[in-house]
């Protein structure tokens, strides 16, 4: 008792004994004797993980799994719980955020949430295994009475120790270094505290407390420019995106002068001109009355095209060519007169099997969405419309059937003309679809009326109408 | 007893009655520690590792210099344009993803199927891995167009924005798939690393090295517990990782599979995206051990072996590609969907029928060459064999992307996609990131797991 | 472990002995009871062949995943799994008799019967009942273009043909296997080890594309208008755990009754408890994947099959194969995911024992899930997958005729092992896998 007092009193406090082993199967072989001889104070250190050692240690299986478990369950909670709040839940004020519609899918839809659940679920147990698992071996430990031992750098190459430590209730010096000989230890060691090394320097804790200080600075001024107002513009990162050298509709021309006397570089200070007036863009040039616009020639007046394009809201449709025949002003602004349309294709237009497959192909594109395949009014978008009107969702008007009788009964250049400008409720498709595109329709839309696919209640068409 | 053994040199037979040795040349436990600490405490790194690194550099430059162009034009001095809004930056992204994959596979699953040879190239091959998916997450880093609130990718709690990121939305589920993905492989390698940062702290001769690789080794001393420990850690890490590298393909793969494009939405994309990615990393894996066993001397711990096993993986793995090209060609047939066919048709011999027949050799016929044990053990042969895998597997993210965009289901926007020089310089610069930090890796950290590679050493005295 | 320890077979009985005699009669009767119930009960050939082939499929897909057992761990040199081998080897042989099993579906198929698998007959794309389709086909002139484009694969004569192609090449496979390593028991030669080593190699690639093919043509193709590209993998990976539950479960059986009681120890019922967890894991990815890829795209050319299986029907009552739906999810997945995740667990007999026959159960409702709302869908015409499916669950006709199937898979193990050794007795690696031991 007490020479161990006497071992206290100095700087050097005895830990234990180690051991040094050459190959693990003598490491193992120790570990069981002293286990035998009621050692508990033991550990070994070897370069690698020895096969065995566990059983003659007594080692008992770690709880480090059921920790990850807790920790990935509560992952999966937290993570649908973070969706179901982010997407879903409008009942709380602390950053509610706008619950948003995408791919028609519920605003908490558990298939769409699994992978983000799964990833979390994965997170925290990859970090609580690595985060528990040094925390229950007490690493990081920096000072290590061990690392002292110079012998013991050879434990990470090719060494293998036995720690028997002086906590043991059978340790005692001497019989324990005796037992360790016997056991085939190479070489053994004692292990002393050093007691004078317990503190750490005082300049490092000084420059410890002052980083921590200066990495302080970013955050606190963040969070000090958060809640400022500043009256500075704000910062342009990518100026090129912020300004474009370009000018927009709507906005006003460069400014050549002063503040004071500014010039424009235009009359009337627009960025944007319109055209002047006469212009014909190329390719535009469209005299052919019969072939662009579906009206015999000669009737074709400045009145009845302008309240044509009035009806459907087309600006565009300002007269390109001077009229030359003079239709009373009157008649223009009361119900507009039915021009006088073409009956039969325009002779540029050669009816034949390509044109209707022409017809038929844009026909599908671009028709039957409302009017059907078959013409008879029935296609998807004017189903499903009809359907929410039905039940008070939308307000639709009916798409015509084409072989109702008064349709059938349209000269062809009624046809083109609607297609053209639109009519009712239908739009204007001149800009997407070109001319001779515009006449292979008609041509299909007049074979459809031929084929006698009709809804139930209409006579057979009249064939005169159908060309070919 | 202490009689010399003739070194064996050759590991590739077969003998049902032996396993083969995975290493060689009479090496004990400090010859190990020798071998693999040499490369760090040489004075002056190789030649050979200078010159990689100035040209991985001056790469590197490049890219940054792109990024920086990128981040002041815009994005759209890519090619993305409609109707291909997804270019190259998702074929890079994916190829990139794709390639780290391998380092967890190898580390993850081939430890849980105890497929021993996996401990002289798994710490490679981690590294490798979170080399490649720092590389890969540049690409949608800087897609996103602003890129300083980058963070409104993450659920952040803003009043400002007054909004939360659509967890419904297969992107989003991409940046918590690789973010896990990426953490979880950083804690992986570096928790197997630790021992082995050991060792370099324990022979570390200046101040700073002891400092530094102490500070990173957190004081492991190898203690019996703490190995206990470690490996029950260790055995759940795989287990965790093991599922996590098949989601995080999966999900990339998510992001075309469940949108309506034909050619994009094909059930089989999941595994077949995770076979693909398997085959490219194991490639790259090769491509980059072949050089460094080589600069490094370390022929006796990876061993022809080895390279062995990992190119019959690379067959394998091959062969389920190909399988499921196969699987998609009949299927878009039988479907009888007019569009579905088209776009597999198209796919084969539209005007994109070059970038497919560049995938279909590279990925499918060549690796066929691993049939025969010359190309499975020359490692020239193999070098060029897995380029080639990765020429194909770029080239297969690239059919997959850009040819069913440009021939969707609206024809009047049918398209023919090219890649400008940003593109292009942005593609190469990558691989500049990619080898500066493998460089950098094999001078100041272990190569080779060095505690893993003594633990399936036959242990002296049990070999008679 | 690079030396291999000595290999030496310590139990006292390592085969049947003359037990199949008694085995094979008692397991024929419980056969024939089941099915003759089963055919007695549902009084309607159409719903029997349904109960029938549901229990067709299970089964089948179980043998071959014992046939993948085998080629993949000789492709992978597996040393753990050699006291196990022979039972996945025998299990493999069973594919060639299996043939005679699908007989009773097949023959009338050849002859031109619709009842299973519709496809067969002219006009299964049209919807609607006998008459209508009837009408349809009259009015027009040519087949729908779609049954024309389907009929180059799926007409009888090249289904007849790829079935036997099917069976012939597993069964050649199987006895392969089964042959050599029989005849390492009598000889010992290590090369015969290296010969199967060689060979599995090209076996994987043709076992890969008869499976892809033979799963779309048992099952898939029951749907003629449904595809997904995954279907090949969600019928591996359903097999693949299926034979492992089997192979646990008649290794338990085998060692209850005395048999082989040395040579497969707990570490090996770990291994396969591991694998069991895997495979559940993997099924349950690979059933998510497809699920949530056609749910999120929800294009009507894919999303009716699911839509029947998980949708109410239209009066928002839930069906009942949105209950065997639900039972898929937790029981075929989230259980077993949670039950087997503990290694104390994996490596009790007694658990796995009820675990293996509850995975089997459970790989039975799988598809029958899969199967039986064909049947539903046949018989009652419904409008579209948002009017929601009858349901034709009928215990008295499906479970008599599993365990009917059951019985005739224990025949047939009988048949093939019969004295055999359940064990190889001079596998070079068994030392290995003797000596094996879990970290």
């Amino acid at each position: 008792m007490t020479d161990k007092q006497n071992q206290e009193m100095e700087d050097q406090k005895l830990l234990g004994l180690l051991a040094q082993f050459e190959d693990p199967n003598t490491l193992i072989k120790a570990c069981n004797e002293a286990r035998e001889s009621g050692y508990k104070k033991i550990d070994a250190f070897s370069p690698f993980p020895v096969h065995g050692i566990d059983p003659a240690l007594g080692i008992p299986r770690t709880i480090l799994p059921f920790f990850v478990l807790i920790i990935g369950l509560t992952g999966c909670a937290v993570g649908l719980g973070m969706q179901y709040y982010a997407n879903a839940a409008d009942w709380s004020s602390l950053f509610p955020g706008y619950n948003f519609m995408i791919s028609g899918k519920p605003f908490f839809s558990l298939p769409a949430n699994i992978p983000v659940t799964f990833e979390v679920v994965i997170l925290s147990s990859a970090i609580a295994t690595f985060l528990g698992m040094w925390a229950l071996n007490r690493l990081p430990r920096l000072a290590n009475p061990l690392h002292r031992i110079s012998r013991f750098k050879r434990v990470t190459n090719d060494k293998f120790f036995l720690l028997i430590e002086t906590k043991d209730p059978k340790f005692s010096r001497e019989q324990t270094e005796s037992e360790l000989n016997q056991w085939g230890a190479s070489a053994i060691e004692e292990v002393n505290e050093d007691l004078t090394d317990q503190q750490l320097p005082s300049w490092l804790q000084l420059v410890g407390l002052m980083t921590a200080l200066i990495l302080l600075i970013p955050p606190v001024l963040i969070f000090r420019a958060e809640g400022m107002t500043n009256r500075k513009p704000r910062l342009h990162v990518v100026p090129d995106m912020d300004w474009q050298d370009k000018y927009k509709t709507q906005t006003m021309a460069p400014n050549l002068g002063d503040e004071k006397h500014p010039v424009y570089l235009f009359v009337d200070g627009r960025a944007m001109q319109e055209p002047i007036p006469g212009t014909i863009a190329r390719g535009d040039l469209d005299t052919d009355s019969e072939y662009y616009r579906g009206i015999k020639s000669g009737t074709d007046s400045f009145a009845t095209l302008h309240s044509a394009g009035a009806r459907t809201g087309l600006q565009d449709a300002a007269p390109q060519e001077p009229s030359d025949q003079d239709t009373p002003a009157a008649e223009s602004s009361a119900e507009p007169a039915e021009p006088d349309w073409v009956t039969q294709f325009p002779p540029n237009v050669t009816v034949d099997q390509a044109l209707l497959e022409r017809g038929q192909q844009r026909f599908n594109i671009y028709c039957s969405v409302c009017h059907g395949y078959a013409g008879n009014g029935d296609g998807l978008v004017n189903v499903r419309a009809m359907a929410l009107a039905a039940s008070g969702q939308a307000t639709w008007t009916a798409a015509k059937s084409l072989n109702e009788p008064e349709v059938i009964k349209n000269p062809v250049g009624r046809i083109f003309d609607t297609i053209s400008n639109g009519r009712g409720t239908m739009g204007p498709y001149k800009s997407q679809i070109p001319v001779e595109d515009r006449w292979a329709i008609v041509a299909y839309v007049r074979a459809l009326q031929g084929t006698g696919l009709k809804p139930e209640g209409v006579t057979k068409a009249d064939e005169d109408t159908v060309e070919e | 007893m202490a009689t010399t053994v003739e070194p064996i040199l050759d590991n590739t037979f077969d003998d049902p009655d032996h396993r083969s040795p995975l290493v060689l040349g009479n090496m004990d436990y400090a010859d190990v520690t020798d071998k693999v600490c040499s490369i760090w405490e040489a004075d002056k790194a190789p030649k050979v590792w200078w010159l990689v690194l100035i040209m991985a550099i001056s790469m590197l430059m490049m890219f940054g210099a792109c990024i920086s162009h990128l981040l002041m034009k815009g994005v759209g001095v890519w090619g993305n344009n409609n109707p291909a809004y997804w270019g190259w930056p998702i074929v890079n992204f994916v190829f990139w993803v794709g390639i780290g994959h391998a380092g967890t596979l190898i580390s993850a699953i081939l430890f849980l199927f105890r497929q021993n040879w996996r401990t002289s190239i798994n710490r490679a091959a981690e590294a490798m891995t979170i080399f490649a998916v720092i590389c890969a997450g540049t690409y949608p880093g800087v897609h996103i167009g602003r890129v300083w609130v980058f963070y409104w990718l993450f659920p952040v709690p803003s009043e400002h924005l007054a909004m939360w990121p659509n967890f419904r939305s297969p992107l989003l589920w991409d940046v918590f798939a690789v973010s896990t993905y990426f953490t979880v492989s950083l804690l992986f390698w570096y928790m197997g690393m630790v021992p082995d940062i050991a060792t370099y702290r324990d022979r570390a001769k200046t101040k700073i090295r002891k400092l530094a690789y102490g500070l990173l080794s957190l004081g492991w001393t190898g203690s019996a517990r703490g190995w206990h420990r470690y490996e029950a850690a260790y055995v759940i890490l795989a287990a965790l990782a093991t599922p996590l590298v098949l989601s995080v393909h999966t999900i990339v793969s998510f992001d075309f599979a469940v949108s309506q494009v034909p050619g994009w939405h094909t059930t089989i994309f999941p595994p077949y995206f995770v076979a693909g990615a398997i085959f490219s990393g194991f490639a790259m894996v090769v491509t980059l051990l072949v050089p460094a066993r080589k600069i490094y001397g370390l022929q006796n711990l990876i061993t022809i072996r080895h390279l062995e096993n990992m190119n019959k993986i690379i067959m394998a793995t091959g062969l389920m590609v190909g399988t499921a090209y196969g699987i998609e060609f009949f299927i878009s047939w039988y479907s009888g969907v007019p569009p579905e066919r088209f776009a597999f048709y198209n796919r084969a011999f539209g005007n994109y029928w070059w970038a497919y027949w560049i995938m279909v050799t590279c990925n499918v016929f060549i690796p066929q060459l691993f049939w025969f044990k010359f190309f499975r053990t020359n490692t020239i042969a193999m070098v060029v064999i897995c380029i080639c895998v990765n020429i194909g597997m770029w080239f297969e993210r690239f059919v997959i992307t850009v040819t069913s965009l440009c021939r969707d289901y609206l024809p009047s926007s049918w398209h023919y996609f090219h890649p400008t020089e940003i593109d292009i310089m942005m593609f190469i610069g990558s691989f500049g990131l990619f080898t500066t930090l493998f460089l950098l890796f094999c001078r100041y950290l272990p190569i080779i797991a060095i505690s893993e590679v003594k633990s399936i050493m036959p242990i002296k005295g049990d070999e008679h | 472990m690079h030396e291999a320890p000595p290999a030496k077979i310590t139990s006292p009985v390592v085969s049947l002995k003359d037990n199949y005699v008694r085995l094979i009669p008692v397991s024929l009767i419980v056969a024939a009871a089941g099915i003759g119930t089963a055919l007695l009960l549902s009084m309607d050939m159409q719903r029997f062949s349904f109960a029938y082939l549901t229990c067709f499929c299970t089964l089948m897909s179980l043998c071959l995943g014992g046939l993948f057992f085998v080629i993949v761990m000789h492709l992978t040199r597996a040393g753990w799994s050699v006291t196990v081998r022979r039972i996945a080897e025998i299990i493999a042989m069973c594919t060639l008799p299996m043939f005679v099993l699908y007989l009773p579906i097949l023959i009338p198929l050849m002859m031109g019967s619709d009842e299973v698998y519709i496809w067969n007959v002219e006009g299964w794309s049209i919807h609607g009942d006998a008459e209508h389709k009837a009408k349809v086909l009259a009015e027009a002139d040519y087949p729908p273009p779609i049954e024309e484009l389907k009929a180059m694969y799926l007409n009888r004569w090249f289904f007849g043909g790829r079935m036997v192609a099917y069976f012939l090449i597993w069964g050649a496979m199987a006895w392969f296997f089964l042959g050599n390593s029989l005849k390492q028991d009598r000889t010992g030669d290590k090369q015969i080890t290296a010969k199967m080593q060689k060979h599995s190699t090209w076996m994987m690639i043709v076992f890969a594309a008869t499976l892809v093919f033979s799963s779309f043509d048992f099952e898939m193709s029951l749907a003629p208008f449904w595809f997904s590209t995954m279907w090949p993998v969600y019928f591996f990976a359903g097999s693949m755990l299926s034979a492992l539950a089997t192979i646990t479960l008649i290794a338990i059986c085998l060692q209850r009754t005395g048999r082989v009681t040395d040579e497969i120890t707990v570490e090996h019922y770990h291994d396969l408890g591991k694998l069991m967890f895997s495979f559940v894991v993997f099924w349950g990815y690979i059933a998510f994947s497809q699920f949530l890829l056609i749910w999120y795209a929800n294009i009507p050319e894919e999303t009716f099959w699911f839509a029947w299986r998980i949708n109410p029907n239209s009066e928002g009552v839930m069906t009942g194969w949105q209950w065997f739906s639900l039972v898929l999810l937790f029981g075929h997945l989230l259980i077993p995911l949670l039950a087997l995740m503990a290694r104390t667990v994996r490596r009790s007999k007694n658990f796995l024992l009820y675990a293996a026959i509850y995975l089997l159960i459970m790989h039975w409702i799988d598809h029958y899930w899969i199967v039986m709302p064909q049947y539903s869908e046949m018989v009652s015409h419904p409008v579209g997958p948002a009017a929601g499916l009858a349901f034709h669950f009928n215990p008295l006709v499906d479970i008599p005729c599993a365990i009917g199937m059951a019985g005739v898979f224990v025949a047939l193990f009988c048949l093939i092992a019969r004295d055999r050794p359940l064990v190889p007795l001079k596998d070079p690696r068994l030392g290995e896998a003797l000596a094996h031991h879990n970290p």
